[in-house]
């Protein structure tokens, strides 16, 4: 082997890496760039006169209720993903114990979070139907007179939502504490056993803090994917009632096309980005913190 | 006899959390059987309570208008295909190549270039949104199957993954070989590609079922109803008939039975590769 043919041997991995590199360029890099050279114009759709603006985009952002109004919608959005991940744990915990079609449950614990896009949301918008759905059917039926209003009215529309996020995303958090749960030494859970330890006591002060790199890695990957969705509830509530389910990443799409505002579009998603910038920082500096080996 | 007493109260035990654990699932896919019990009932049967699971007058013809007439889903089934096969294959090609090059060449450069790709992870789609779409429509294909096609073509996700996994394999498999004069085209080819099947079939199950399940870019980027792929045709569906219930949920099976299926199939592939991605990553 002379050192001629070496060289060529790793100057390949740029044809290797090169086609992938420029669709990174083409749909990532490139636009990114255009996108923040917009938020310092006036760009609108419809005016071809487009003019440099300087800071008023951001400006005009500090001020805009509407603005502050999605911020807190999302907030609501993203009380889902700890819950989720509460919830995928105990289930997984549960479908770690010596039972019965072990493949079965996890399969359907898992179905919803692969099988559905925005057509099951059409599902729950049925279900949901405030006078005759069958949820509010079994609330009565239950003896519950006045049962919510879940998707049509503005103070439970984004619980509605939430429900239906929640249920999303439950299968995967089961599937990836299921692994986690490997790694937890089955000597230490028997050693605990033996010294009288109660299976309460056991799931919260020896399994939860072992799996919590896990629960820090779920956290913080739920957060950044749900905060940057909003076709389930661009399908179903198109941000409504009123503006109750209007979200950040649903604000952005509506200033950009429905508004063709795209300066101010392009504003409002960097302020989306910052906010999961912040929870990738939370991410580098909790790691270190909060979680127990 | 104390033994025995022991181990029969532990069946108990496991078939008890079994039974509950069924029940709480049930409660997880009754959005699935409520929609295909609700698509075969007659309209006035849509909304009865208690629920009759099994229609008591079970008809076909709301399939039968989704799949037929003038908007037929065969439309949107073939563009959705074309979209998530073509985007799937690709993708799942590239990802590959471009993986091998990470985890396996040390060429100059290559770290930070993989940084680079991992912090176009963070962008939110939103970010990009405007300017695809100004470029697209520049480069003339907004309102094509190119705008979801070629950026279909490229995965992050995928590259990130598969990196993941090639850097799993022994170094001595690949070694031996470049010792023995294969080139990184030889070795990718006939050595990696094989050894990576199980992860080559997972990224393309969960890259097709996102590709298939888009909706927001299918909404920014097209508009002729003949392009619409099966979430928009499901929307536009739901739009014009908003009262026909046992329609919309015939609709929502044509585009989620697909799906389910997929899963049936590809589910082992599916749950290690999410779990490897995650755990591992």
């Amino acid at each position: 082997m002379n050192n001629n043919w070496m060289r060529r041997q790793r100057m390949l991995g740029y044809v290797f890496i090169g086609p992938s590199m420029l669709g990174v360029l083409l749909f990532f890099l490139i636009p990114a760039a255009y996108s923040l050279g917009l938020m310092f114009t006036d760009y609108k759709l419809m005016n071809p006169n487009v003019k440099f603006v300087g800071l008023d985009n951001i400006v005009r952002l500090l001020k805009d209720d509407m603005f502050y109004k999605s911020m807190k919608n999302t907030a609501l959005f993203l009380l889902a993903v700890p819950v989720s991940v509460v919830l995928g744990f105990l289930v997984a915990v549960v479908l770690n114990q010596k039972i019965y079609l072990k493949k079965l449950l996890r399969g359907l614990y898992f179905m919803p979070y692969i099988t559905s896009g925005v057509a099951v949301a059409f599902v729950w918008m049925l279900l949901f139907h405030p006078k005759q759905g069958p949820i509010n059917g079994l609330l009565r039926s239950i003896g519950v007179d006045n049962p919510p209003g879940w998707l049509s009215t503005t103070t439970s529309s984004m619980f509605a939502i939430d429900i239906i996020w929640i249920w999303f995303l439950l299968g995967y958090n089961m599937i990836i504490y299921l692994a986690a749960l490997q790694e937890v030494s089955q000597e230490l859970l028997e050693a605990a056993k033996m010294d009288g330890a109660r299976p309460g006591q056991i799931l919260r002060s020896i399994i939860w803090p072992l799996v919590s790199p896990t629960t820090f890695l779920l956290l913080i990957t739920g957060l950044i994917m749900t905060i940057k969705t909003f076709g389930i509830i661009q399908a179903i509530t198109q941000g409504g009632p009123g503006s109750s389910t209007t979200i950040l990443s649903l604000y952005v799409y509506q200033n950009a096309f429905r508004y063709y505002d795209m300066g101010y579009a392009s504003t409002l998603s960097w302020a989306l980005f910052i906010v999961i910038l912040i929870i990738t920082a939370l991410q580098w500096v909790g790691q270190k913190r909060w979680v127990h080996y | 006899m104390a033994i025995k007493q022991k181990l029969s109260e532990g069946a108990l035990t496991k078939l008890f959390i079994t039974i509950v654990m069924l029940l709480l699932a049930v409660v997880m896919v009754i959005p699935f059987l409520w929609m295909i019990s609700t698509s075969l009932k007659t309209p006035a049967e849509v909304f009865e309570y208690p629920i009759k699971w099994i229609p008591p007058h079970p008809t076909f013809e709301h399939h039968v208008k989704v799949w037929t007439g003038p908007k037929s889903f065969g439309t949107y089934y073939l563009n959705s295909l074309k979209i998530a096969i073509v985007g799937m294959v690709t993708a799942t090609f590239l990802s590959a190549f471009a993986a091998y090059g990470f985890a396996r060449i040390s060429f100059k450069g290559r770290n930070p270039l993989f940084m680079l790709y991992l912090s176009m992870m963070m962008v939110p789609p939103q970010v990009l949104f405007v300017p695809k779409f100004l470029m697209f429509d520049w480069a003339g294909i907004y309102n094509t199957h190119w705008a979801l096609i070629l950026p279909g073509m490229f995965t992050i996700f995928g590259v990130f993954m598969l990196r993941q996994f090639f850097l799993t394999i022994p170094n001595e498999i690949t070694e031996s070989a470049f010792i023995d004069g294969a080139g990184h085209f030889r070795i990718f080819f006939r050595l990696i590609l094989p050894l990576a099947k199980p992860a080559l079939a997972t990224l393309a199950i969960i890259d097709f079922s996102w590709q298939w399940n888009d909706y927001e870019n299918a909404l920014v980027f097209l508009i002729d109803e003949d392009l619409y792929t099966v979430p928009l045709g499901l929307q536009n569906f739901i739009l014009e008939n908003t009262v026909d219930y046992n329609g919309m949920m015939a609709a929502a099976s044509a585009g989620i039975v697909p799906m389910i299926a997929v899963f049936v199939i590809g589910q082992r592939y599916i749950i290690q590769g999410l779990t490897n991605s995650a755990v591992k990553g």
